[in-house]
Protein backbone atom coordinates (compact mmCIF):
# COMPACT_ATOMS: atom_id res chain seq x y z
CA UNK A 1 0.00 0.00 0.00
CA UNK A 2 2.81 2.38 0.89
CA UNK A 3 4.55 1.46 -2.32
CA UNK A 4 1.47 2.24 -4.37
CA UNK A 5 1.08 5.56 -2.61
CA UNK A 6 4.71 6.36 -3.28
CA UNK A 7 4.29 5.45 -6.91
CA UNK A 8 1.28 7.72 -7.19
CA UNK A 9 3.23 10.54 -5.61
CA UNK A 10 6.02 10.04 -8.10
CA UNK A 11 3.72 9.99 -11.10
CA UNK A 12 1.74 13.04 -10.01
CA UNK A 13 4.18 15.49 -11.65
CA UNK A 14 3.76 13.59 -14.89
CA UNK A 15 0.00 13.98 -14.71
CA UNK A 16 0.42 17.68 -13.99
CA UNK A 17 2.79 17.94 -16.92
CA UNK A 18 0.16 16.50 -19.25
CA UNK A 19 -2.07 19.47 -18.49
CA UNK A 20 0.41 21.82 -20.12
CA UNK A 21 0.05 20.69 -23.70
CA UNK A 22 0.05 23.67 -26.03
CA UNK A 23 0.03 23.28 -29.78
CA UNK A 24 2.56 25.20 -31.87
CA UNK A 25 2.16 26.55 -35.38
CA UNK A 26 4.98 27.79 -37.54
CA UNK A 27 4.66 31.04 -39.40
CA UNK A 28 3.76 30.66 -43.06
CA UNK A 29 6.60 30.48 -45.53
CA UNK A 30 8.29 32.42 -46.90
CA UNK A 31 8.98 34.26 -43.67
CA UNK A 32 8.35 37.99 -43.47
CA UNK A 33 11.21 39.96 -45.02
CA UNK A 34 11.66 43.60 -45.96
CA UNK A 35 14.43 45.39 -47.80
CA UNK A 36 14.27 48.53 -45.71
CA UNK A 37 13.88 50.72 -48.80
CA UNK A 38 11.10 53.31 -48.28
CA UNK A 39 8.04 53.09 -50.47
CA UNK A 40 6.55 55.78 -52.72
CA UNK A 41 5.16 57.58 -49.67
CA UNK A 42 8.56 57.52 -48.02
CA UNK A 43 7.30 54.98 -45.52
CA UNK A 44 9.17 51.87 -44.44
CA UNK A 45 8.12 48.84 -46.47
CA UNK A 46 5.42 46.64 -44.96
CA UNK A 47 4.69 42.99 -45.43
CA UNK A 48 1.99 40.83 -43.93
CA UNK A 49 1.13 37.19 -43.55
CA UNK A 50 -1.03 35.20 -41.24
CA UNK A 51 -2.68 31.96 -40.38
CA UNK A 52 -6.11 30.64 -39.64
CA UNK A 53 -6.43 28.39 -36.64
CA UNK A 54 -8.45 25.36 -37.64
CA UNK A 55 -11.08 24.42 -35.11
CA UNK A 56 -13.67 21.68 -35.21
CA UNK A 57 -17.40 22.24 -35.27
CA UNK A 58 -19.24 21.78 -31.99
CA UNK A 59 -20.86 18.45 -31.32
CA UNK A 60 -24.62 18.33 -31.11
CA UNK A 61 -24.44 18.41 -27.33
CA UNK A 62 -22.00 21.30 -27.35
CA UNK A 63 -24.20 23.23 -29.78
CA UNK A 64 -27.19 22.71 -27.53
CA UNK A 65 -25.16 24.08 -24.65
CA UNK A 66 -24.20 27.16 -26.67
CA UNK A 67 -27.80 27.70 -27.73
CA UNK A 68 -29.01 27.44 -24.16
CA UNK A 69 -26.35 29.87 -22.99
CA UNK A 70 -27.22 32.27 -25.81
CA UNK A 71 -30.89 32.15 -24.87
CA UNK A 72 -30.10 32.73 -21.22
CA UNK A 73 -27.74 35.66 -21.80
CA UNK A 74 -29.62 37.30 -24.62
CA UNK A 75 -26.64 37.62 -26.95
CA UNK A 76 -24.60 35.28 -29.08
CA UNK A 77 -22.20 33.02 -27.27
CA UNK A 78 -19.18 32.19 -29.43
CA UNK A 79 -18.02 28.65 -30.01
CA UNK A 80 -14.34 29.60 -29.81
CA UNK A 81 -14.09 31.48 -26.54
CA UNK A 82 -11.25 33.52 -25.12
CA UNK A 83 -11.62 31.67 -21.83
CA UNK A 84 -10.79 28.36 -23.50
CA UNK A 85 -8.33 29.23 -26.24
CA UNK A 86 -5.15 31.00 -25.16
CA UNK A 87 -2.83 32.39 -27.82
CA UNK A 88 0.77 33.49 -27.59
CA UNK A 89 3.14 34.54 -30.35
CA UNK A 90 6.92 34.57 -30.18
CA UNK A 91 9.08 36.14 -32.83
CA UNK A 92 12.68 36.60 -33.90
CA UNK A 93 13.67 39.62 -35.94
CA UNK A 94 17.05 39.52 -37.64
CA UNK A 95 18.71 42.58 -39.08
CA UNK A 96 20.57 41.36 -42.15
CA UNK A 97 21.57 44.89 -43.13
CA UNK A 98 24.88 46.65 -42.57
CA UNK A 99 23.20 49.42 -40.59
CA UNK A 100 21.08 49.49 -37.46
CA UNK A 101 17.35 49.62 -38.00
CA UNK A 102 14.01 49.77 -36.26
CA UNK A 103 11.22 47.28 -36.79
CA UNK A 104 7.49 47.49 -36.19
CA UNK A 105 5.16 44.56 -35.65
CA UNK A 106 1.41 44.81 -35.45
CA UNK A 107 -0.89 41.87 -34.97
CA UNK A 108 -4.40 41.78 -36.37
CA UNK A 109 -6.81 38.95 -36.81
CA UNK A 110 -10.34 37.77 -36.74
CA UNK A 111 -12.73 36.11 -34.38
CA UNK A 112 -15.77 34.24 -35.58
CA UNK A 113 -17.73 37.50 -35.96
CA UNK A 114 -15.29 40.21 -37.01
CA UNK A 115 -12.04 40.56 -38.91
CA UNK A 116 -9.76 43.49 -38.26
CA UNK A 117 -7.09 44.65 -40.70
CA UNK A 118 -5.00 47.65 -39.70
CA UNK A 119 -4.10 48.30 -43.32
CA UNK A 120 -7.75 48.72 -44.27
CA UNK A 121 -8.28 50.98 -41.30
CA UNK A 122 -5.18 53.02 -42.14
CA UNK A 123 -6.42 53.50 -45.68
CA UNK A 124 -9.77 54.69 -44.38
CA UNK A 125 -8.11 57.07 -41.96
CA UNK A 126 -5.88 58.40 -44.71
CA UNK A 127 -8.68 58.97 -47.19
CA UNK A 128 -9.01 62.61 -48.07
CA UNK A 129 -5.75 63.79 -46.62
CA UNK A 130 -2.06 63.54 -47.34
CA UNK A 131 -1.02 62.44 -43.90
CA UNK A 132 1.22 59.46 -43.44
CA UNK A 133 -0.87 56.35 -42.79
CA UNK A 134 -1.58 55.59 -39.18
CA UNK A 135 -1.55 51.91 -38.29
CA UNK A 136 -3.47 50.83 -35.22
CA UNK A 137 -3.06 47.09 -34.70
CA UNK A 138 -5.13 44.88 -32.44
CA UNK A 139 -2.02 43.84 -30.54
CA UNK A 140 0.83 46.30 -30.91
CA UNK A 141 4.47 45.42 -30.33
CA UNK A 142 6.80 48.12 -29.09
CA UNK A 143 9.18 49.11 -31.91
CA UNK A 144 12.75 48.10 -31.26
CA UNK A 145 16.13 48.97 -32.68
CA UNK A 146 18.11 46.01 -33.98
CA UNK A 147 21.85 46.46 -34.48
CA UNK A 148 23.22 45.37 -37.82
CA UNK A 149 23.66 41.62 -38.03
CA UNK A 150 21.86 40.95 -34.75
CA UNK A 151 18.66 39.13 -33.81
CA UNK A 152 16.16 40.14 -31.17
CA UNK A 153 13.36 37.99 -29.82
CA UNK A 154 10.06 38.90 -28.31
CA UNK A 155 6.78 37.52 -27.09
CA UNK A 156 3.25 38.73 -27.53
CA UNK A 157 1.80 37.20 -24.43
CA UNK A 158 -1.56 35.68 -23.75
CA UNK A 159 -2.69 38.76 -21.85
CA UNK A 160 -1.77 40.92 -24.85
CA UNK A 161 -4.01 38.73 -27.00
CA UNK A 162 -6.69 38.86 -24.29
CA UNK A 163 -6.73 42.63 -24.63
CA UNK A 164 -6.85 42.48 -28.41
CA UNK A 165 -9.68 39.95 -28.31
CA UNK A 166 -11.70 42.16 -25.98
CA UNK A 167 -11.13 45.16 -28.25
CA UNK A 168 -12.05 43.25 -31.39
CA UNK A 169 -15.29 42.02 -29.90
CA UNK A 170 -16.06 45.49 -28.57
CA UNK A 171 -15.69 47.14 -31.98
CA UNK A 172 -17.27 44.25 -33.86
CA UNK A 173 -20.36 43.50 -31.82
CA UNK A 174 -20.75 46.32 -29.33
CA UNK A 175 -20.16 49.43 -31.42
CA UNK A 176 -17.17 50.61 -29.45
CA UNK A 177 -15.10 53.43 -31.01
CA UNK A 178 -12.26 51.42 -32.49
CA UNK A 179 -9.44 53.90 -31.98
CA UNK A 180 -10.38 54.50 -28.35
CA UNK A 181 -10.44 50.85 -27.39
CA UNK A 182 -7.40 49.89 -29.42
CA UNK A 183 -5.18 52.67 -28.17
CA UNK A 184 -6.19 52.34 -24.53
CA UNK A 185 -5.48 49.39 -22.31
CA UNK A 186 -8.86 48.37 -20.95
CA UNK A 187 -7.40 47.63 -17.53
CA UNK A 188 -6.04 51.15 -17.29
CA UNK A 189 -8.69 53.06 -19.16
CA UNK A 190 -11.82 51.18 -20.24
CA UNK A 191 -12.96 54.04 -22.43
CA UNK A 192 -15.27 52.93 -25.20
CA UNK A 193 -16.28 49.67 -23.56
CA UNK A 194 -19.52 51.00 -22.08
CA UNK A 195 -21.71 48.96 -24.41
CA UNK A 196 -19.99 45.68 -23.72
CA UNK A 197 -22.12 43.62 -21.32
CA UNK A 198 -20.46 42.74 -18.06
CA UNK A 199 -21.28 39.07 -18.58
CA UNK A 200 -20.11 38.96 -22.18
CA UNK A 201 -18.55 35.73 -23.37
CA UNK A 202 -15.63 36.89 -25.45
CA UNK A 203 -14.61 35.14 -28.65
CA UNK A 204 -11.00 34.17 -29.20
CA UNK A 205 -9.08 34.89 -32.36
CA UNK A 206 -9.43 32.27 -35.04
CA UNK A 207 -7.14 34.07 -37.44
CA UNK A 208 -3.85 35.81 -36.70
CA UNK A 209 -2.25 38.26 -39.10
CA UNK A 210 1.21 39.71 -38.58
CA UNK A 211 2.27 43.02 -40.12
CA UNK A 212 5.98 43.64 -40.25
CA UNK A 213 7.77 46.81 -41.17
CA UNK A 214 11.38 47.94 -40.83
CA UNK A 215 13.66 50.68 -42.06
CA UNK A 216 16.53 48.27 -42.69
CA UNK A 217 16.80 44.87 -44.36
CA UNK A 218 15.24 42.49 -41.83
CA UNK A 219 13.43 39.22 -41.54
CA UNK A 220 10.78 38.20 -39.04
CA UNK A 221 10.15 34.59 -38.11
CA UNK A 222 7.44 33.74 -35.63
CA UNK A 223 5.46 30.89 -34.17
CA UNK A 224 2.06 30.79 -32.55
CA UNK A 225 1.34 28.79 -29.43
CA UNK A 226 -2.23 27.82 -28.62
CA UNK A 227 -3.43 26.34 -25.37
CA UNK A 228 -6.67 24.63 -26.25
CA UNK A 229 -8.41 23.85 -22.97
CA UNK A 230 -11.43 22.09 -24.47
CA UNK A 231 -9.72 20.29 -27.33
CA UNK A 232 -11.43 22.39 -29.98
CA UNK A 233 -8.58 22.46 -32.48
CA UNK A 234 -9.26 20.20 -35.43
CA UNK A 235 -7.39 16.91 -35.34
CA UNK A 236 -7.07 14.14 -37.86
CA UNK A 237 -10.36 12.67 -36.82
CA UNK A 238 -13.91 12.58 -38.10
CA UNK A 239 -14.61 16.12 -36.91
CA UNK A 240 -15.59 18.74 -39.44
CA UNK A 241 -13.91 22.10 -39.85
CA UNK A 242 -15.44 25.11 -38.18
CA UNK A 243 -15.64 27.75 -40.91
CA UNK A 244 -16.78 31.11 -39.60
CA UNK A 245 -17.27 34.02 -41.99
CA UNK A 246 -16.31 37.11 -40.01
CA UNK A 247 -17.29 40.50 -41.36
CA UNK A 248 -14.41 42.81 -42.19
CA UNK A 249 -14.42 45.77 -39.87
CA UNK A 250 -14.85 49.03 -41.75
CA UNK A 251 -14.15 52.17 -39.75
CA UNK A 252 -16.66 54.99 -39.97
CA UNK A 253 -15.83 57.47 -42.72
CA UNK A 254 -13.41 60.05 -41.52
CA UNK A 255 -13.87 63.73 -42.14
CA UNK A 256 -11.36 65.04 -44.64
CA UNK A 257 -8.81 67.36 -43.20
CA UNK A 258 -6.33 69.60 -44.87
CA UNK A 259 -2.80 70.09 -43.70
CA UNK B 1 35.42 -28.83 50.15
CA UNK B 2 37.61 -27.64 47.35
CA UNK B 3 38.05 -31.11 45.93
CA UNK B 4 34.29 -31.25 45.42
CA UNK B 5 34.38 -28.06 43.32
CA UNK B 6 37.32 -29.28 41.28
CA UNK B 7 35.52 -32.48 40.57
CA UNK B 8 32.45 -30.59 39.19
CA UNK B 9 34.44 -28.59 36.65
CA UNK B 10 33.51 -29.20 33.00
CA UNK B 11 36.14 -28.73 30.30
CA UNK B 12 35.12 -27.34 26.86
CA UNK B 13 37.25 -27.55 23.77
CA UNK B 14 37.02 -26.04 20.27
CA UNK B 15 37.48 -28.85 17.84
CA UNK B 16 37.08 -26.98 14.49
CA UNK B 17 37.27 -23.43 12.97
CA UNK B 18 33.96 -21.54 13.18
CA UNK B 19 32.38 -20.79 9.82
CA UNK B 20 32.80 -17.22 8.57
CA UNK B 21 29.80 -15.05 9.41
CA UNK B 22 28.54 -13.01 6.44
CA UNK B 23 27.00 -9.78 7.65
CA UNK B 24 24.65 -8.68 6.39
CA UNK B 25 23.61 -11.89 4.75
CA UNK B 26 22.31 -11.11 1.18
CA UNK B 27 20.13 -14.19 1.42
CA UNK B 28 18.13 -12.31 4.03
CA UNK B 29 17.46 -9.38 1.72
CA UNK B 30 13.89 -9.22 0.52
CA UNK B 31 13.27 -10.54 -2.98
CA UNK B 32 10.28 -10.39 -5.24
CA UNK B 33 8.06 -7.43 -5.98
CA UNK B 34 9.82 -4.08 -5.72
CA UNK B 35 9.27 -0.42 -6.51
CA UNK B 36 11.78 2.31 -7.14
CA UNK B 37 11.50 6.08 -7.18
CA UNK B 38 14.16 8.03 -8.99
CA UNK B 39 15.31 11.60 -9.52
CA UNK B 40 17.87 12.85 -11.97
CA UNK B 41 18.37 14.39 -15.36
CA UNK B 42 17.80 13.59 -18.99
CA UNK B 43 19.95 14.96 -21.80
CA UNK B 44 19.33 14.60 -25.53
CA UNK B 45 21.88 13.80 -28.19
CA UNK B 46 21.64 13.76 -31.92
CA UNK B 47 19.19 16.03 -33.79
CA UNK B 48 17.23 16.90 -30.66
CA UNK B 49 20.43 17.65 -28.77
CA UNK B 50 20.82 20.92 -30.66
CA UNK B 51 17.41 22.26 -29.69
CA UNK B 52 16.47 20.62 -26.38
CA UNK B 53 18.28 21.49 -23.17
CA UNK B 54 18.97 18.85 -20.52
CA UNK B 55 16.22 18.71 -17.96
CA UNK B 56 15.07 17.47 -14.59
CA UNK B 57 13.64 13.96 -14.49
CA UNK B 58 11.46 12.00 -12.10
CA UNK B 59 10.56 8.38 -12.54
CA UNK B 60 9.46 5.12 -11.05
CA UNK B 61 9.95 1.42 -11.59
CA UNK B 62 7.85 -1.56 -10.63
CA UNK B 63 9.57 -4.88 -10.96
CA UNK B 64 9.83 -8.46 -9.87
CA UNK B 65 12.90 -10.51 -9.00
CA UNK B 66 12.57 -13.80 -10.84
CA UNK B 67 15.86 -14.92 -9.32
CA UNK B 68 18.46 -13.11 -7.31
CA UNK B 69 20.23 -12.22 -10.55
CA UNK B 70 17.36 -11.61 -12.95
CA UNK B 71 14.40 -9.28 -12.75
CA UNK B 72 11.79 -7.81 -15.05
CA UNK B 73 10.52 -4.28 -14.53
CA UNK B 74 8.34 -1.54 -15.94
CA UNK B 75 9.93 1.88 -16.04
CA UNK B 76 8.14 5.22 -16.20
CA UNK B 77 10.12 8.44 -16.52
CA UNK B 78 9.09 12.02 -17.11
CA UNK B 79 11.41 14.91 -17.72
CA UNK B 80 11.00 18.57 -18.46
CA UNK B 81 13.14 20.57 -20.88
CA UNK B 82 13.36 23.95 -22.50
CA UNK B 83 13.92 24.63 -26.16
CA UNK B 84 17.24 26.25 -26.94
CA UNK B 85 18.72 27.76 -30.06
CA UNK B 86 17.79 30.87 -32.03
CA UNK B 87 14.32 29.89 -33.22
CA UNK B 88 11.15 31.62 -32.02
CA UNK B 89 10.42 28.45 -30.07
CA UNK B 90 13.46 29.03 -27.84
CA UNK B 91 12.48 29.09 -24.20
CA UNK B 92 9.33 27.04 -24.63
CA UNK B 93 8.93 24.13 -22.24
CA UNK B 94 8.61 20.52 -23.29
CA UNK B 95 7.94 17.41 -21.24
CA UNK B 96 8.91 13.92 -22.29
CA UNK B 97 7.39 10.73 -20.95
CA UNK B 98 8.87 7.30 -21.41
CA UNK B 99 7.37 3.94 -20.53
CA UNK B 100 9.72 1.01 -20.99
CA UNK B 101 9.59 -2.73 -20.30
CA UNK B 102 13.00 -3.84 -19.11
CA UNK B 103 15.02 -6.85 -18.10
CA UNK B 104 17.69 -6.51 -15.43
CA UNK B 105 20.75 -8.61 -14.58
CA UNK B 106 22.38 -8.19 -11.18
CA UNK B 107 25.76 -9.26 -9.78
CA UNK B 108 25.79 -8.96 -6.00
CA UNK B 109 28.85 -8.53 -3.80
CA UNK B 110 27.53 -8.52 -0.26
CA UNK B 111 25.76 -5.26 0.38
CA UNK B 112 26.65 -3.86 -3.00
CA UNK B 113 25.78 -4.92 -6.49
CA UNK B 114 26.17 -3.80 -10.05
CA UNK B 115 23.53 -4.30 -12.64
CA UNK B 116 22.82 -4.00 -16.32
CA UNK B 117 19.39 -3.45 -17.82
CA UNK B 118 17.74 -2.85 -21.13
CA UNK B 119 14.42 -2.84 -22.88
CA UNK B 120 12.04 -1.15 -25.26
CA UNK B 121 8.91 0.92 -24.99
CA UNK B 122 7.23 4.15 -25.94
CA UNK B 123 8.13 7.80 -25.55
CA UNK B 124 5.68 10.66 -25.74
CA UNK B 125 6.20 14.40 -26.00
CA UNK B 126 3.85 16.83 -24.32
CA UNK B 127 3.68 19.20 -27.28
CA UNK B 128 4.41 19.34 -30.99
CA UNK B 129 7.13 21.95 -30.58
CA UNK B 130 9.78 19.59 -31.97
CA UNK B 131 7.50 18.99 -34.94
CA UNK B 132 7.58 22.70 -35.72
CA UNK B 133 11.37 22.47 -35.56
CA UNK B 134 11.18 19.56 -38.02
CA UNK B 135 12.77 17.15 -35.55
CA UNK B 136 9.79 15.13 -34.45
CA UNK B 137 7.67 12.98 -36.74
CA UNK B 138 5.06 11.81 -34.25
CA UNK B 139 4.47 12.73 -30.65
CA UNK B 140 4.47 9.05 -29.69
CA UNK B 141 7.28 6.79 -30.80
CA UNK B 142 9.37 3.74 -30.17
CA UNK B 143 12.32 3.86 -27.82
CA UNK B 144 14.88 1.20 -26.97
CA UNK B 145 18.15 1.03 -25.12
CA UNK B 146 19.79 0.13 -21.86
CA UNK B 147 22.37 0.93 -19.27
CA UNK B 148 23.54 -0.02 -15.84
CA UNK B 149 24.25 1.14 -12.36
CA UNK B 150 25.42 0.55 -8.85
CA UNK B 151 23.24 -0.47 -5.92
CA UNK B 152 23.92 -0.32 -2.19
CA UNK B 153 21.64 -2.30 0.10
CA UNK B 154 20.93 -0.91 3.54
CA UNK B 155 20.90 -3.06 6.67
CA UNK B 156 17.13 -3.08 6.38
CA UNK B 157 16.05 -6.06 4.35
CA UNK B 158 13.76 -3.86 2.23
CA UNK B 159 15.64 -0.71 1.22
CA UNK B 160 18.49 -0.02 -1.12
CA UNK B 161 19.77 3.05 -2.95
CA UNK B 162 21.76 3.45 -6.11
CA UNK B 163 22.71 5.37 -9.18
CA UNK B 164 22.14 4.42 -12.79
CA UNK B 165 22.60 5.64 -16.32
CA UNK B 166 20.62 4.56 -19.35
CA UNK B 167 21.00 5.48 -22.99
CA UNK B 168 17.96 5.23 -25.24
CA UNK B 169 17.25 5.60 -28.93
CA UNK B 170 14.17 7.66 -29.87
CA UNK B 171 12.97 6.66 -33.29
CA UNK B 172 10.34 9.34 -33.91
CA UNK B 173 12.54 12.20 -32.75
CA UNK B 174 14.71 11.85 -35.84
CA UNK B 175 16.65 8.97 -34.29
CA UNK B 176 17.87 11.14 -31.43
CA UNK B 177 19.16 9.56 -28.25
CA UNK B 178 18.67 10.46 -24.62
CA UNK B 179 20.80 9.78 -21.58
CA UNK B 180 19.04 9.30 -18.27
CA UNK B 181 21.18 9.69 -15.19
CA UNK B 182 19.28 9.15 -11.97
CA UNK B 183 19.62 8.22 -8.35
CA UNK B 184 16.98 6.01 -6.84
CA UNK B 185 15.52 4.54 -3.69
CA UNK B 186 14.28 0.98 -3.92
CA UNK B 187 11.82 -0.83 -1.70
CA UNK B 188 11.44 -4.57 -2.01
CA UNK B 189 8.30 -6.01 -0.46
Amino acid sequence: MRGAAGLGLLLAPLAIGCVNAPIYFNSPTPILAVTGMPDANNQPPRVENGMSLRFRNPTKQEQQGLDAQTAALGFMVPWIQRANVHIELTFDVTNTDTKDGTFFIGIDGANEYTKYDENIVAMALQAGNNNAPTYIPLCPVTPQIVPAGKTVSGTVREDDFNEGELDLDAIGRWMAPFNAVLINNSQVNPIGLDMVPKNVVLPALTEIDVNFSANAMMTCNYEVRVRDDNDQLLHDSGDTLFSPTPALFQPPAMTATTN
Amino acid sequence: MSWLLWGARVEAQVTSEPSAVVFPDPAKFAHGLYTEGELGAVAFFGPAGHDVAPGFAVGARVGYDLWSWLAVQAHFLGSTHSITGDSPQAGQLLQTYQAIAEGKLTWRFGQTSIFGEGGAGLERLSTNVLYTLMIERYRIGLTAGGGGGFDYHSLSRHFSVGVRGDFFWLREISDSRDLMATTYLRYTF
